[in-house]
C-alpha cells in the first residue's frame, strides 16, 4: 500500500518538515481539537461515590490548584495529539506520541488517590519502555529509506521499509496505551475530572488510528 | 442530504425496534412494537430536559453533539464511497463518546459504563485486521474501489470470509442486549447513558439509529457489493434478524469473559492477517 489515507487537501511545508491534511487526518484532527476545546471551557464533574452497606454517598470535589494543573496537562495532551494527527514526518510523529504518554501521566498524577497514582505509575513505566521501540522504529525508517517524510514514502520510489521498523512503531504506540497495555490505564479512569481523563483515552485511540496509516506507507 | 440523513436515522431506529421484537419473540414474550425506538426518540425530544447538579455541563451536552456529528460524517463518507479507514476511525472513536457520556454526569453507574467501554477496546482490533485484509485484496481503502473490485472478482464475503466474520462480530458487539453489551448491562442501570434524559437522550437515540444504518450498510457494501436500494434494505433486515438470534440465544458475558472472547477473536484475526500478509509478500 503506497497511498496516503486519501488525497491531501493541503500540504504545509516548513523546509523539509511538513504537515498535511487528508480526509482521514482532518477527521482525527477535528476530534482532537473538539475535545481540547471541551477541556478549555468545561468545569470538571463532581464524581459521586456510593458507600456500600448504607444509603450514604459522597461527592468528590477537585481543588482549583489541582484543576489548573490537570487542565494544563490535558491541553498539552490535546496539542500533542493534534500534532501527531497532521504531521508528515515520522520522527515528529514519534515525538508527539511520546509527549502524549508523558501528558497522560500528568493528567492523573495530581489526583490524591492511591489507586489512581499506582495505575499512573505503572502506566508511566510501560509508556517509558515503549519509547525504545518507538524511536528505534523511526531510526530504522531513516536508516533503511534515507527519509522520514510520509509524502516521500507514499510515492513508493524509496527502498521498502523493513517489517521490523513497522512492527517497532506499532509496538511503541501500543505501549502508549492500547490493548493489552491499557489495563493500567483503565484504572486511571477512576480519577474524577471527566474532561481531562477523557483526553487519556482519546489521545491513545487517535495515535493508534494514525499509526495504522503510517505503517501502510512504504 | 438532510432527507437522506433523516431516512437513515429512522431506518436504523426501525431496525433496532425489529431487533427488540425478534429477541422478544424468540424468548416467547410479546415484545414492544417495531417502531418503539422511533417513539422513544420522539418522546425524549419533547420531555423535560435536566442536567445533574454534579455533571460537567459542557461535556455532558457536547458529547451528544459529537456523537451525532461523527456518525453523520460516517454516513456521508459511506454514501460518497469514501475511505473505509475513516469509518473505521469513527467506529473506534465512538468509544470516546461512550466514555464521555459515562464520565460527564458524575454518576457511578455512568462511570462504570464508560470504564467498561474503554476496557473492551480489544473488540475494535478485529475490525482493523478486517479492514487491512480487505485492503490487501483490493489495494485500496475507498469503498468505491472495494465495490468496483467486487464487480470484477465477486463478493468479498467469499474471498475474505474470516474478515466478514470478524466484522460481523464487531457489529454484534455494538448491538443492544448482545453478549458483549457490558457497557449498558442492567446492574449499571443503563450504563453510560443512565443520566442522559430529555433532548440529550433523543440525540443519543439519533446517534444509535445512524450508527446502526451505517454499520449494516457498510458491511453489505464491503462484503457483498453495491446493491439496489430494496435489496440493501432486505440485506440489512436479514443481518439484523441474524444478530437478534445471536443476542437472544447468548447470555450477556461478564466483563472479564467479554474481553477474553474479544481478545481471542483478535488473536485469530491477527493470525489470518499475518497469513495474508506473508502470502502477498511471497
Amino acid at each position: 500500500m503506497t497511498n496516503l489515507a486519501g488525497v491531501p487537501y493541503y500540504i504545509l511545508e516548513f523546509g523539509d518538515e511538513l504537515v498535511y491534511f487528508t480526509p482521514y487526518t482532518i477527521t482525527l484532527f477535528l476530534l482532537a481539537l473538539t475535545f481540547t476545546i471541551f477541556v478549555l471551557i468545561s468545569m470538571p464533574e463532581r464524581q459521586v461515590d456510593i458507600a456500600f452497606g448504607g444509603d450514604a454517598y459522597t461527592t468528590k470535589v477537585i481543588s482549583v490548584s489541582e484543576m489548573r494543573f490537570r487542565r494544563f496537562m490535558a491541553i498539552a495532551c490535546g496539542l500533542a495529539s493534534m500534532g501527531a494527527m497532521v504531521t508528515g514526518d515520522i520522527f515528529n510523529f514519534t515525538l508527539f506520541t511520546a509527549m502524549v504518554g508523558i501528558t497522560n501521566v500528568g493528567i492523573v498524577a495530581a489526583v490524591k488517590s492511591p489507586h489512581v497514582q499506582n495505575a499512573a505509575y505503572q502506566y508511566g513505566l510501560v509508556a517509558l519502555s515503549a519509547t525504545v521501540p518507538l524511536f528505534g522504529g523511526a531510526a530504522i525508517y531513516a536508516a533503511a529509506t534515507g527519509s522520514l517524510s510520509m509524502i516521500e514514502l507514499a510515492k513508493g520510489a524509496l527502498p521498502a521499509v523493513p517489517f521490523v521498523a513497522k512492527a517497532f512503531l506499532v509496538l511503541g504506540v501500543i505501549g502508549e496505551g492500547m490493548a493489552p497495555f491499557y489495563a493500567a490505564k483503565a484504572e486511571m479512569f477512576r480519577a474524577p475530572g471527566a474532561p481531562y481523563v477523557i483526553m487519556c483515552s482519546l489521545s491513545s485511540l487517535l495515535i493508534f488510528l494514525r499509526v495504522i496509516e503510517v505503517v501502510m506507507l512504504g | 442530504m438532510i432527507a437522506q440523513l433523516i431516512l437513515a436515522t429512522l431506518t436504523g431506529l426501525l431496525l433496532l425496534g425489529i431487533h427488540r421484537k425478534v429477541i422478544a419473540r424468540i424468548q416467547r414474550r410479546p415484545g414492544p412494537p417495531v417502531w418503539q425506538e422511533i417513539l422513544h426518540m420522539l418522546k425524549f425530544s419533547f420531555k423535560s430536559t435536566w442536567i445533574p447538579a454534579t455533571a460537567s455541563t459542557v461535556l455532558f451536552r457536547g458529547v451528544v453533539l459529537v456523537a451525532i456529528g461523527i456518525w453523520t460524517a460516517a454516513f456521508f463518507v459511506m454514501l460518497t464511497g469514501g475511505s473505509l479507514l475513516v469509518i473505521f476511525g469513527i467506529y473506534m472513536l465512538h468509544k470516546i463518546v461512550e466514555h464521555g457520556f459515562g464520565l460527564s454526569s458524575g454518576s457511578p453507574y455512568g462511570k462504570f459504563g464508560g470504564v467498561r467501554s474503554v476496557i473492551s477496546a480489544a473488540s475494535e482490533i478485529p475490525l482493523f485486521v478486517s479492514v487491512a485484509a480487505i485492503a490487501i485484496f483490493t489495494r485500496s481503502f475507498d469503498i468505491s474501489d472495494i465495490v468496483a473490485y467486487q464487480q470484477v472478482h465477486g463478493p468479498l464475503m467469499f474471498i475474505a470470509f474470516p474478515a466478514a466474520v470478524a466484522m460481523y462480530i464487531v457489529i454484534l458487539s455494538k448491538m443492544p442486549f448482545g453478549p458483549f453489551s457490558i457497557v449498558e448491562s442492567k446492574e449499571l442501570v443503563s450504563g453510560y447513558k443512565t443520566e442522559h434524559f430529555g433532548i440529550w437522550r433523543a440525540g443519543l437515540e439519533v446517534c444509535n439509529g445512524l450508527k446502526t444504518t451505517v454499520l449494516l450498510a457498510t458491511f453489505l457494501m464491503v462484503f457483498v457489493g453495491q446493491l439496489p436500494i430494496l435489496w440493501l434494505g432486505a440485506g440489512m433486515l436479514l443481518l439484523v434478524v441474524s444478530l437478534s438470534f445471536a443476542c437472544a440465544l447468548t447470555p450477556m458475558l461478564s466483563p472479564f469473559d467479554s474481553v477474553t472472547v474479544q481478545t481471542l477473536v483478535t488473536g485469530l484475526m491477527l493470525c489470518y492477517g499475518a497469513v495474508l500478509f506473508i502470502g502477498v509478500r511471497a
